[in-house]
């Protein structure tokens, strides 16, 4: 029962409530308690996974696997931030509480934390995300190939997003008046008219089906009829 | 002769020497850099113009950080190497710590921690806590989410991994709860009544003529409706047709075969332009990235430009 | 720049399809922001981190300039853990520089961030006080005269949602919008990766969308064609010209993009010749 029924009913019933919070002023407050508490179990959530990221690092350090030396380097560097960050370490004093020191604040540029989150954290997270650049130029080159109608078409409607949002689509196509027939040859038109209504109702239509996928597995969950998340136990 | 396995740490021969080499060169350089830095802050306790100095000297060395931590990452497009390795182990230690403090103080600490014992969280960390008109009521219920949250950390325990699940079946329930009726408001019903619009569409009404006569006939439909805007007429039917037939696409009760077929491919055709737009939006915002780290490197670290 | 579509008027949300060709982009953000009276209470939602900062960062610059020049009244908050130091960093670099006067706790004011991703957006739309006790330095809200009374998100008059993925303007979509349809409007600015899913709220449950590096692009123009600084222009131009200046690899990158893709299939087609020459 303690495995089974009691995260059933728990799920259910935090479900209902949150639905029924929309329906009645009465019950809005539940609503609002259940919601104040997932905020507390998300931040709780980050815990469990540097809890969980210490497990698997110390484990392979202490099983010698390839690679161990590191994960002593993710170990070092996340409790140092850990430390400068939960004991504040240099942080600006508050100047309403200077004499506070958990008053203060541990993220501005002038405390450790902050200048390690400025020169650190900020360009490791840019970068990795910047090389992304690369491998869209890579899949360019080798994926992207006009075999049929419908490739053709993708292609194409990307050449066309692809010039419009530079100068080369004015170039190419800028000349030819607004208010000539031929306006709708325009790069910069074709390309409101693809993504106002074409990439607009292609979304549109995703979005329903998604919301009806997101409707029918929550009521699944909720009726306790899809019972997945216990097999973790 | 050991041509190969030189990037891949595996423990053994040169390959091996080598990773370690780059490894310790890496840590040398980075325990460097904190031990400037260290001292640096230190000084800046002593105020002053030695002050402005340190936080110029600080910002400097982490100027080079950043850039030799960039750099670092970007040699992955090489190839894999020691000094990417470190990079990214570097990336995910301060990463979870970074989450956890924020989650910390921004939300454990005010929230529960400020409901379980306001009066020590005013005297340590937030004097200006305001006090409840409920305390005992607020001090009750913070429980939940504390036993909850006990709960949820007993998943790293060996042994007792169900009790997790406790949290977690909340967590669902939560988000199911909520999702559900956000789903049927903003993304079906809301869309429905945005794809349900009229497909003829009309320009603005035009005024009288210029001698201030009363319009008569065609002219006096415009001078109320507007003439016919023949590209938002066809702009409204392509939304619409354009909406049924991927919804026709998506439907696979039906066989796709005859009117159904042709329907479900001309939503493939609308698919395919929607992916393609979605793909030139996204080359731009990915080139937009590469772009911020390259002024970086070349504005920043190397002033050039 | 689309100099031919810089002058034309359209409409706030109607107008014919020629008179609204131009203007999917800044144009409405740029409306909204004017269209709300001096002095409003503004949400800025900063919903991305440093990785989306190269196209975020130009619009999120660009609306608090604008919404300072308009006299609103802004309060900041994050989705994200580390929006509220993108959010700082926009204070010092544009609020506090280009409007001195802005006083903190009156003209404006730093909630921060907290857990929780669209729970949170929910419970600010009924109860805001019960998610946000304190704001991020641990000040009551009750002793800051912007939001003390504040009860949800009805008493803003404009939210923005700078958002570059999940939490962000998806969720002010489903969560605020829905709630209070009519309360208030709502923006965003989004990266390319992210705007094909906020499209379809456009317009009927958002009002204004920029995309990507383009749409902060354009908007910084108006923003600044409109709000230059007397006194410090030549570093208005630099920091409210960030988008501009990104849009500079933007053709060479594209067309490079272009000249890959044809080169590829160039490439099979002179394969498949070659594999049926033999």
């Amino acid at each position: 029962m303690l495995q089974r029924t009691v995260p059933i009913a728990i799920l259910s019933l935090s479900g209902l409530i949150l639905m029924l919070a929309y329906f009645s002023p009465m019950t809005t407050s539940w609503g609002e308690t259940v919601l104040e508490w997932f905020n507390i179990l998300a931040a709780v959530a980050f815990v469990l996974g540097a809890g969980n990221l210490l497990a698997v690092n110390l484990e392979k350090i202490s099983s010698r696997r390839p690679g161990w030396a590191y994960a002593g380097i993710t170990l070092v560097s996340f409790f140092l931030m850990l430390g400068f960050g939960l004991l504040k370490v240099g942080a600006v004093p508050n100047p309403e509480h200077p004499d506070l020191h958990f008053a203060g604040s541990y993220d501005t540029a002038a405390s450790p934390f902050g200048w390690t989150y400025e020169y650190v954290f900020s360009p490791l997270t840019a970068t990795m995300f910047a090389m992304l650049a690369f491998y869209v130029a890579s899949a360019a080159f080798r994926a992207f190939r006009a075999k049929n109608t419908e490739s053709i078409l993708l292609l194409g409607t990307a050449f066309v997003i692809l010039l419009a949002q530079t100068a080369a689509g004015m170039f190419l196509t800028g000349w030819i008046p607004e208010d000539s027939m031929f306006a709708f040859l325009r790069l910069d038109w074709m390309k409101v008219a693809i993504t106002e209504h074409i990439q607009t109702a292609g979304m549109r239509a995703i979005t329903i089906g998604i919301a009806l996928g997101v409707v029918a597995t929550s009521l699944r969950l909720i009726l306790g009829i899809d019972k997945s998340y216990l097999s973790r136990s | 002769m050991n041509g190969t396995g030189n990037g891949t740490g595996n423990g053994t021969g040169n390959g091996a020497r080598t990773n370690h080499r780059f490894l310790w060169i890496s840590l040398a350089v980075l325990g460097a850099s904190l031990s400037v830095f260290g001292t640096a802050m230190a000084a800046q306790a002593s105020g002053g113009d030695a002050a402005q100095e340190t936080v110029a000297l600080s910002k400097s060395i982490g100027v080079w950080c950043a850039a030799l931590l960039t750099i670092g990452i970007l040699t992955f497009l090489y190839k894999d190497n020691p000094f990417y390795k470190v990079c990214e182990s570097i990336l995910i230690g301060v990463s979870a710590a970074y989450w956890m403090v924020n989650g910390f103080w921004t939300t454990l600490v005010p929230n529960l921690f400020g409901k379980l014992a306001p009066g020590l969280v005013r005297e340590v960390a937030i004097p200006s806590l305001p006090v409840s008109e409920t305390p005992g009521l607020d001090m009750a219920l913070a429980f939940v989410p504390l036993l909850l949250g006990l709960m949820l950390l007993w998943r790293l325990a060996p042994k007792g991994g169900w009790i997790s699940v406790w949290p977690l079946a909340f967590i669902i329930g939560t988000t199911a709860g909520i999702r559900l009726v956000a789903s049927i408001e903003a993304d079906l019903l809301a869309q429905a009544s945005a794809t349900i619009r009229p497909l003829v569409v009309m320009k603005p009404a035009t005024p009288a003529g210029a001698d201030g006569a009363a319009a008569v006939g065609a002219a006096a439909v415009a001078a109320t409706v507007g003439a016919l805007d023949f590209w938002g007429t066809v702009g409204a039917i392509t939304g619409v047709v354009g909406v049924l037939s991927v919804l026709t696409y998506f439907f696979f009760s039906l066989e796709h075969k005859g009117a159904v077929g042709k329907s479900a491919r001309l939503g493939v055709w609308f698919l395919m332009i929607t992916f393609g737009s979605a793909f030139g939006l996204t080359v731009m915002g990915r080139i937009t990235l590469l772009a911020q780290r390259l002024e970086f490197l070349f504005k920043d670290w190397l002033g050039l430009g | 720049m689309d100099t031919n579509t810089h002058d034309r008027q359209g409409g706030g949300g109607g107008g014919s399809f020629l008179a609204r060709l131009g203007g999917i982009d800044r144009r409405w953000i740029f409306l909204a922001i004017e269209s709300i009276p001096e002095g409003s209470r503004v949400l800025l939602a900063f919903d991305y981190d440093p990785a989306s900062a190269g196209e975020l960062q130009p619009m999120a610059n660009a609306m608090v300039h604008h919404c300072a020049a308009r006299g609103h009244k802004i309060v900041f908050m994050a989705l994200w853990p580390l929006g509220k130091q993108m959010a700082d960093a926009t204070i010092d670099d544009v609020l506090l520089e280009f409007h001195p006067n802005y006083a903190y706790g009156t003209d404006y004011v730093q909630l921060g961030y907290k857990a929780g991703n669209e729970a949170v957006v929910k419970l600010m739309a009924t109860n805001l006080p019960q998610q946000y006790s304190t704001d991020a330095a641990g000040a009551a809200l009750s002793s800051l005269p912007l939001v003390a009374g504040v009860q949800d998100l009805a008493a803003f008059q404009l939210i923005a949602s700078i958002s570059a993925g999940y939490p962000g303007a998806k969720e002010w979509v489903q969560y605020a919008n829905s709630a209070a349809p009519e309360a208030f409007t709502l923006v965003s600015g989004s990266t390319g990766v992210q705007v094909s899913q906020l499209l379809p709220y456009y317009p009927a449950q958002m009002e204004g969308l920029l995309v990507a590096v383009k749409g902060a692009a354009e908007y910084e123009m108006l923003v600044t064609a409109k709000y230059p600084s007397a006194d410090k222009p030549e570093l208005l131009a630099e920091r409210l010209g960030q988008g501009r200046v990104r849009m500079g690899p933007q053709l060479v990158a594209h067309l490079l993009m272009i000249g890959l893709i044809i080169l590829g299939n160039v490439a099979m087609i002179a394969g498949r010749s070659r594999g049926g020459a033999r």
